[in-house]
């Protein structure tokens, strides 16, 4: 029977092993870019478009859904609490730090990660399964660039179009909810705007790239990864989601330390 | 001079991808002479399901090799390996039609893919195609809304896609049609030349309908046993 430091060492060395097998999986896709030709070039643009419209358009409505409810209800709360002590003025750090920087890229990632990043898996799973995959590459065609990277490009463009969203929501039900316990509208925009620095600005973008390029990369992987039986379709994606949210969590923890 | 297709010494036992069939056959040596059509021929359990894959550099072997052209593609660089596969019309078994795009989608996606040409080009080689696979009424159909033939034709056009020299088909005549498997092949082989077919091919399957025989040069089984005989064509 093995010991626990031994078990734990093993252990730590498999995740660092898939750690570096995604980055590899991740870097190869990228470098496939370099040779695709011109016709390939606008099909996986078409693919990318695709992605674009179920990954961010078609969940515009969940995203301003979550982001006002979460807002409304927080700053409605703020006022009314932080009223009782004079402090409204902590409303803006709420709204510009909690929500807007800390909140929104976490719960925008997750929700496509959750709404997207399952499909991906579960679609290059079933790919691999109907022999799709070996097809592609016994014709000479490198899977990467016509089923990774237009998922990849469609996870980065969605998250950060979908984090725009958020925050533009958020700020405004904010607002609403502000005004409707009783904060002037001037004082409202001035505190956000006092609040609000640079640094909330790239901190933001870094996120919604990070956050893209897990959600992008992540199910990718595991959905190519199964090796040919149906019965590893629900675990690939099952694998793809935890791992998503998990890196998801570790950056964002990552982004706090560093920022 | 070279040779389109040669295995040797490839132990084959095993059944479909997954292996774990017959173990204790004997290694599989041939060779697949220029302009002619070859019909190697078992049962589930021969592992010649295998064979395609080996040959294309997606799997290798467990021992001996098979070569392309002289050139055992596993061993080349990925882009390399990549570009050299298009030298070779290869339908899997299952047709390996991808499920999102029309049958035309899917006859054009190696040319968009595997060649510098221009759109206009490779619409007009995809044309050319689907009407000498005669799936044109059927072009804009998704593999799951056209039948089995109009799939198997559609494939057909894809493997052709390039003009390759070889061409390895695995049990490309199940569930046709006498006539249809006939027209197939034809199209297949590219046209007759003074040395015999224009194309190379290795027709991978089960059985051969009868109305073929006549059509290939060569046929192999492998026997429950494991070895090769020749057969009267």
């Amino acid at each position: 029977m093995s010991d626990p430091f031994s078990r734990l060492g093993g252990s730590t060395a498999r995740r660092l092993s898939r750690l570096g097998a995604l980055a590899r999986f991740g870097f190869g896709a990228l470098r496939s870019l370099g040779t695709l030709p011109a016709a390939g070039r606008a099909v996986a643009l078409r693919v990318t478009l695709n992605q674009i419209r179920f990954t961010a358009t078609d969940a515009i409505g969940l995203v301003v859904l979550l982001s006002g409810i979460l807002s409304f209800l927080v700053i409605s709360q703020a006022v009314r609490e932080l009223g009782q002590l004079g402090a409204t003025d902590f409303i803006g750090t709420l709204i510009v730090v909690a929500i807007v920087r800390e909140l929104g890229p976490l719960i925008t990632a997750l929700t496509v990660a959750g709404r997207s990043g399952t499909a991906i898996a579960a679609e290059l799973a079933t790919n691999r399964v109907l022999g799709e995959v070996r097809a592609l590459e016994a014709m000479g065609i490198d899977p990467r660039q016509y089923l990774v990277l237009p998922r990849f490009f469609g996870s980065l463009v969605s998250v950060f179009v979908l984090l725009v969203v958020f925050d533009i929501v958020a700020v405004s039900a904010g607002f609403a909810a502000a005004r409707f316990n009783g904060m002037v509208a001037g004082r409202y925009v001035e505190i956000v705007l006092q609040a609000l620095a640079l640094k909330d600005v790239w901190l933001t973008v870094a996120k919604a790239v990070t956050f893209g390029v897990i959600v992008g990369i992540v199910p990718a992987y595991y959905g190519l990864a199964v090796r040919g039986a149906p019965t590893e379709i629900p675990i690939a994606t099952s694998r793809a989601t935890v791992t998503s949210i998990v890196g998801i969590f570790l950056c964002s923890a990552l982004f706090v330390v560093i920022g | 001079m070279t040779t389109p297709l040669a295995i040797e010494g490839v132990p084959l036992g095993g059944s479909g991808r997954e292996g774990g069939g017959r173990r204790d056959a004997a290694p599989l040596t041939l060779a697949v002479p220029a302009h002619e059509a070859v019909a190697l021929l078992g049962d589930e359990e021969s592992g010649l399901g295998r064979l395609g894959g080996y040959a294309l550099g997606l799997e290798r072997p467990p021992a001996g090799r098979v070569t392309v052209f002289d050139t055992i593609i596993a061993d080349l660089p990925e882009r390399e390996r990549l570009a050299f596969r298009r030298r070779v019309g290869y339908l899997p078994a299952s047709d390996g039609l991808l499920q999102n795009l029309s049958l035309r989608n899917n006859v054009a996606l190696p040319l968009r893919f595997g060649s510098e040409a221009s759109p206009r080009d490779i619409e007009g080689r995809v044309n050319v195609m689907l009407v000498a696979a005669r799936v044109t009424g059927a072009a804009g159909l998704r593999p799951a809304q056209a039948s089995e033939e109009e799939c198997r034709r559609a494939a057909f056009a894809r493997a052709l896609a390039f003009d390759p020299a070889l061409l390895i088909l695995e049990q490309p005549f199940d569930a046709l049609t006498a006539r249809t498997s006939a027209e197939l092949l034809e199209l297949a082989r590219g046209g007759e030349t003074a040395e015999g077919a224009r194309r190379t091919i290795l027709i991978i399957g089960q059985e051969l309908p009868a109305g073929l025989l006549r059509r290939v040069e060569r046929v192999y089984r492998v026997t429950r046993a494991g070895a090769l005989e020749r057969e009267a064509v």
